[in-house]
């Protein structure tokens, strides 16, 4: 066995023992990789973007001194050639429609008309296939056209080199630096399935009071859909947890009442759809969740990793400690915002309160800025290893 | 508490009630501009339970929609009749971010208010901004941001006031901003959510 391929095993063992809520040897620590590493190489984003060797390279280059268990993310999750191919009207990209250093951006729009509900309700993949490809996708607005059918082969193609390219890149950090993913597979929460493509943030707020109805059934509908492509996009793994960003979820979006009723039940089937496979959530809790700790408690033990952003750290620990692993701690705008000296000392205060009896891994809470400093992040991971052995 | 009933179906977002009364009212003689009044006192309620955490996002935006339902009504009428309002404030998301749904609400609750707003949209480049603030004479400018990287554009933009000789109070609004921010881009005042920028404006207008 290689240096790295011993490394390798050591931090999937102190990863896996953090996610079964025990003590490792040490705290495993993430890297996050994104938009931030651009700026200290001679690469714009639009290129880290699009040339998936050259962002391979300048990971690499990156990580290369550094001591660390996990990597958090890709900097082209979305590669964009597979959304030009199709003319994507989900995605603003550098270079074409921004400025070439600019971040990605989204674009939201109500794709789902109130009147589709019930057709999509009845058969949720029938009607994204038929209707909404084609409204979201400028090359596919004519399925069986000559034009839609050579840019869905097109978009295809592209997807399946991301998939290739992106496997590829995760043997080689595995390889060569001992690196292990945090997560394999990708699923969503119903509500934001629906919420977020579909119906758009106006939409679903304004459903909440005028058909809440539809969205329960939607919402029911959307729970096996989302199981299934959690298991296929982790192609079967179960070793590792699968990403859900969660955003509608988050405090204050929704009232408690409406959050209880509306976004929680089809999240928690998704979650024990899973678990009964002995698949994991890398439950993403971007910005604030306290008020829902206590219903999040109801979950079966180990059956997610709770990632802190601006939850209320102690009060996590508290109700969720113990019984389900916990991950990040570190404020994404002090990575940015902040010095080395303060980063070190947040790390110190973070392992104090939350690593003690094991069950956590120090990251930052949720995705890096891309204007964050290299020198913080380094900080964090350096500062990760001195206070965090157990 | 408020008295009118259709101050009252505007607070509690009685749609077809609001809708309804609205008609009446007009088909009544009353005065469209006395209408508008009438539902921008409903509004302000809206705006109150906000702050108080009765009313969350989606009561939010639904009082916009009625709002909006309800002026499409009372525009054809309007025509003519002179606009009283507390003051022109120019508004838009700064050049990179393409954000709307936190400058709409701003917009909705300060038009709730009795403020003459004027929208700019998204993506705005600094020069707009100045062109609006020439041609208006607003005393106050809202910018929006979400974006951390977007923070120079804000800089650039009010310096860029600053550089035309315009003294207009500038406002800016977005959900990671605070004092840091405020001062680092050299702005007056800030705010994290949309009952902020009301008190704001009600400062700066003496409303």
């Amino acid at each position: 066995m290689s240096k790295a391929e011993k490394l390798y095993q050591e931090r999937l063992q102190r990863y896996t023992t953090a996610m079964e809520c025990g003590k490792p040897d040490k705290v495993p620590i993430t890297f996050p990789l994104g938009e931030w590493v651009v700026k200290y190489t001679d690469t714009t984003i639009q290129e880290a973007y699009y040339n998936f060797d050259r962002t391979t390279e300048i990971t690499c280059e990156i990580i290369r001194d550094l001591d660390f268990d996990l990597m958090y993310s890709a900097l082209n999750l979305w590669w964009p050639p597979m959304f030009n191919a199709i003319g994507s009207k989900l995605y603003k990209f550098p270079g074409i429609h921004l400025e070439e250093n600019s971040q990605y951006q989204y674009i939201e729009e109500e794709n789902m008309k109130p009147e589709d509900y019930d057709e999509f309700i009845d058969n949720p993949t029938e009607w994204l296939a038929n209707k909404f490809l084609p409204r979201i996708n400028e090359e596919f607005a004519n399925p069986g056209s000559y034009r839609a059918t050579a840019a869905l082969i097109k978009s295809v193609a592209a997807f399946a080199m991301a998939n290739d390219k992106s496997a590829k890149a995760s043997e080689k950090l595995a390889k060569e630096f001992g690196v292990v993913p945090y997560g394999t597979g990708m699923t969503k929460a119903p509500f934001d399935t629906l919420g977020d493509a579909l119906r758009g943030m106006k939409g679903i707020l304004l459903d909440l009071r005028r058909r809440p109805e539809k969205i329960l059934a939607a919402c029911e509908a959307i729970i096996p859909h989302n199981i299934a492509y959690a298991m296929i996009t982790a192609a079967g793994d179960t070793t590792l947890p699968c990403f859900a960003p969660l955003h509608r979820g988050a405090y204050p979006f929704l009232s408690m009442e409406q959050w209880e009723k509306y976004y929680w039940p089809s999240l928690k089937a998704v979650i024990e759809g899973l678990w009964a496979r002995g698949k994991r959530m890398f439950f993403f809790a971007e910005g604030n969740w306290t008020p829902y700790l206590e219903k999040i408690a109801e979950l079966p033990d180990k059956s997610i990793v709770f990632v802190i952003d601006a939850t209320d750290a102690k009060k996590t620990k508290e109700v969720l400690g113990g019984r389900f692993c916990l991950y990040g701690g570190v404020p994404t705008t002090l990575l940015t915002y902040g010095t080395p000296e303060e980063v070190k000392d947040c790390v110190k205060r973070v392992i104090d309160e939350l690593a003690c009896d094991g069950g956590f891994v120090l990251a930052p809470g949720g995705v890096v800025m891309s204007d964050a400093k290299r020198e913080n992040i380094f900080a964090m991971i350096e500062a990760g290893r001195e206070y965090g052995v157990y | 508490m408020l008295a009118d009933t259709l101050s009252k179906a505007m607070a509690e977002l009685e749609e077809e009630q609001v809708l309804e009364q609205v008609k009446e009212r007009l088909g009544g003689g009353v005065a469209p501009l006395a209408i508008v009044k009438t539902l921008q006192e409903g509004m302000v309620e809206v705006g109150n339970r906000f702050q108080s955490g009765e009313y969350f996002l989606s009561e939010l935006i639904m009082a916009g929609e009625i709002m909006k339902g309800a002026m499409d009504i009372l525009e054809p009428h309007l025509s003519g009749e002179s606009g009283e309002h507390k003051g022109t404030i120019v508004i838009g998301t700064v050049k990179g971010d393409i954000h709307d749904l936190g400058k709409n609400i701003v917009i909705m609750l300060l038009k709730g208010s009795g403020y003459n707003v004027i929208d700019l949209g998204v993506d705005v480049p600094k020069e707009k901004f100045v062109e609006a603030l020439q041609e208006t004479k607003a005393p106050l400018v809202g910018m929006s941001v979400l974006l951390t990287s977007c923070q120079e554009a804000m800089k650039e933009t009010i310096e860029a006031i600053r550089g035309a000789g315009l003294d207009t109070r500038v406002i800016i609004g977005g959900n990671y901003i605070d004092e840091t921010v405020k001062n680092h881009v050299g702005a007056d005042y800030y705010a994290t959510s949309a009952t902020d920028g009301v008190k704001v404006a009600a400062e700066v207008f003496g409303a």
